[in-house]
């Protein structure tokens, strides 16, 4: 039988009695996070209209919106990749539905401050809220920069009790969290196989969450002494100390988005190829190596910084070199050679799972470049940066992430799949190609980012996005809307015990 | 450092990985066991590993020869002629001198009275040239050399506020 054959496994994908709860908690994530994303894309079509000269807006207006787009998107994408790994998790590690939902209002309480500080407050401080920024905003209070401060914290909590319980979980299934990283095996070099080796996507789970508290903690970290001075206690905070922090929390919630759904991809493209992914060692070496190495290149950011340290400078940059490899040797090459000649059929979540692969290393690309210490000195803070997170947001962690609500979807509504929608994930891709192209273009011709104004040389590059942006759009809500038919009978099918083929 | 080179390598690099991208989607039309591709994987993995670690470590040995701050300029350069004394603030730049020579080593030593600024240089083709933070409580040296003669224009490229778009200066770079 060839995969073309052979239909969608649900036995990874679809819930038994014991995860039909945990599962429905996930997808309320995934849709929460999704839906977000939409709203968030219209501000972002919204600002490359501006920056074309088509749609003229005022720049506080503007940088209110671009405020929020990047908070926004990064908390969307992240919710829905939280969802995906839980709902992945789930379906073999017991989690508390309980945990899932005070975890998910806790993000939520904190997306709707960062919306009160922004369109309410109007706040415009641009989503890294550098420090000392939303402190000198002029046009906005600091009633405003509190609210925004108020909304990372409950986001960086919110992420923190869902990291705890995943790895709680975890423990409580796997023994230890050393036998969830799968470590006798590792540290054997393979030979050593007494412990029931987890699944790759437990592993996974197990690493994200470690670095999610990580990085939840560098929130804390960097937030702390700004309520601290706003309230009086100490006068000033050091900026480069600030600077730091935020970034290492940023930084590593955006990488985290993207690992955490190349964690869906093994969960869900077995069940299209056919092949089995088992947790082999370069798998489990790839993504035990992750844990410090996720944490290391957010310094990359900070080389215009002459006053960092020039180790952490050097840092950055091997640091940075040193987590694509395993990435791209284990999870693009493992993914490659699992579609490889596998007969595999291209309905939508196979389509949105390849448009991923090529997404991630395209903007990895564009990311090892500007990791470049020399090449940063002319093309950082121009749209070179944008373009590359926006290659692995879009064409990457966002693409696998649908694949995966879609893979579930499907699988628990039992609906058939249009042909229409088919073509809807192919320009998906064509759509976002061009969209981040020219956001390359842009940087490679030093047109600076975060401008409300564009000079008439630099809108040439916007006005050609244009179109590109468009076909995003309704290439995203066509899917959009035929997920959101197939919705109601998969939640319903939560309730009931589905097996396996 | 070019820019344009820097989206050239890019593009060539990436037209060789989607090529390799498609060629496995269209592959994908055939089928052969897996357990027959299991070996090639492994050789190929251990091939790319050793090919991107020697890229890399190539990279980072360039990168040490080519750094920008200020002690490896000075080495490379000579010391700098002209000291400029470089302050940001919302949303303006103030120069100790906006008249500079061509040729030599210029120090910039930039630093910000409010929030984080990046002084950014500009050649008259609109072509970024070089960049260093302006941060409230630290002072950044940035050496240039300014290759020809001609204005220049100063761009802030750190997000700064309502007027960060505005925030620009003109140099000067003439015959000594």
């Amino acid at each position: 039988m060839t995969a073309a054959e052979r239909p969608v496994s649900t036995a990874l994908l679809a819930p038994d009695r014991s995860n039909g709860a945990a599962l429905r908690a996930s997808m309320a994530y995934m849709v929460a996070g999704l839906g977000t994303v939409l709203l968030m894309g219209l501000l972002g079509l919204l600002m490359r209209l501006d920056q074309a000269g088509m749609l003229v807006i005022s720049p506080a207006w503007f940088y209110r919106v671009m405020t929020l787009h990047g908070s926004g998107m990064i908390a969307a994408v992240l919710l829905a990749a939280l969802g995906g790994i839980a709902a992945a998790v789930s379906a073999t590690t017991p989690l508390s539905a309980r945990a899932l939902w005070i975890a998910l209002v806790v993000y939520m309480t904190g997306n709707g401050f960062v919306i009160f500080a922004t369109l309410v407050g109007g706040f415009g401080g641009g989503w890294t809220v550098l420090y000392p920024l939303p402190e000198h905003g002029i046009v906005w209070t600091l009633q405003a920069a509190l609210a925004i401060y108020a909304g990372y914290f409950f986001v960086a909590l919110g992420l923190l009790l869902f990291c705890v319980h995943i790895l709680f979980a975890m423990r409580r299934a796997h023994g230890s969290l050393a036998k969830a990283l799968a470590w006798r095996f590792l540290f054997s070099l393979g030979r050593d196989k007494r412990d029931a080796l987890p699944r790759p996507v437990e592993l996974i789970a197990v690493v994200i969450a470690i670095d999610g508290i990580a990085a939840a903690g560098a929130g804390l970290i960097y937030l702390v002494p700004l309520f601290a001075q706003a309230s009086g206690a100490i006068t000033t905070v050091d900026a480069l100390f600030a600077k730091n922090f935020v970034l290492l929390f940023g930084h590593t919630i955006a990488n985290l988005s993207i690992y955490i759904t190349a964690g869906l991809v093994y969960a869900a493209l077995p069940a299209y190829t056919g092949r089995a992914w088992p947790t082999s060692w370069p798998v489990a070496a790839a993504w035990n190596l992750i844990i410090p190495l996720m944490l290391l290149n957010y310094s990359h950011h900070l080389y215009a910084d002459f006053a960092q340290p020039v180790g952490l400078q050097l840092l950055g940059e091997i640091g940075s070199y040193a987590v694509a490899l395993p990435s791209f040797i284990v999870t693009i090459i493992g993914a490659l050679a699992l579609i490889y000649r596998s007969g595999i059929r291209w309905t939508v979540a196979p389509i949105l799972f390849a448009l991923g692969l090529w997404g991630w290393v395209f903007g990895g690309l564009g990311a090892l470049l500007d990791a470049t210490i020399p090449v940063n000195q002319v093309m950082h803070n121009t749209l070179w940066v944008p373009a590359h997170f926006h290659t692995y947001f879009v064409l990457g962690a966002l693409a696998f992430a649908l694949a995966y609500l879609w893979s579930i979807l499907d699988a628990l509504s039992g609906s058939s799949e249009r042909r229409g929608t088919r073509a809807a994930a192919w320009l998906y891709g064509i759509g976002g190609a061009g969209f981040i192209l020219m956001f390359f273009v842009s940087g490679a011709n030093s047109v600076p980012r975060r401008f409300a104004v564009h000079l008439p040389e630099w809108q040439v590059y916007a006005r050609i996005a244009v179109p590109f942006v468009l076909l995003l759009a309704l290439s995203l809500a066509w899917l959009s809307w035929d997920l959101s038919t197939r919705f109601g009978s998969a939640w319903r099918a939560t309730r009931r015990p589905v097996v396996g083929p | 450092m070019n820019p344009h080179t820097v989206f050239l390598v890019l593009i060539v690099l990436g037209a060789v990985w989607t090529a390799c991208w498609a060629a496995v989607l269209v592959s994908s039309r055939r089928t052969v066991p897996f357990e027959r591709l299991e070996k090639s994987e492994t050789r190929i993995r251990i091939t790319l590993l050793a090919g991107f670690a020697l890229v890399a470590i190539v990279l980072f040995a360039v990168t040490l020869r080519w750094l920008p701050f200020r002690e490896s300029r000075v080495a490379k350069m000579g010391a700098p002629h002209t000291i400029v004394t470089v302050t940001g603030m919302q949303w303006s730049w103030a120069l100790s001198t906006r008249q500079l020579p061509v040729g030599v080593p210029i120090e910039f030593a930039v630093s910000s009275r409010d929030v984080n600024h990046d002084f950014a240089l500009y050649d008259a083709h609109g072509r970024l040239l070089a960049q260093v933070q302006g941060m409230p409580g630290y002072t950044n040296h940035l050496v240039y050399v300014f290759p020809a003669v001609g204005e220049y224009t100063v761009r802030c490229l750190e997000y700064c506020g309502l007027g960060h778009h505005t925030m620009s200066a003109t140099i000067t770079v003439t015959d000594r």
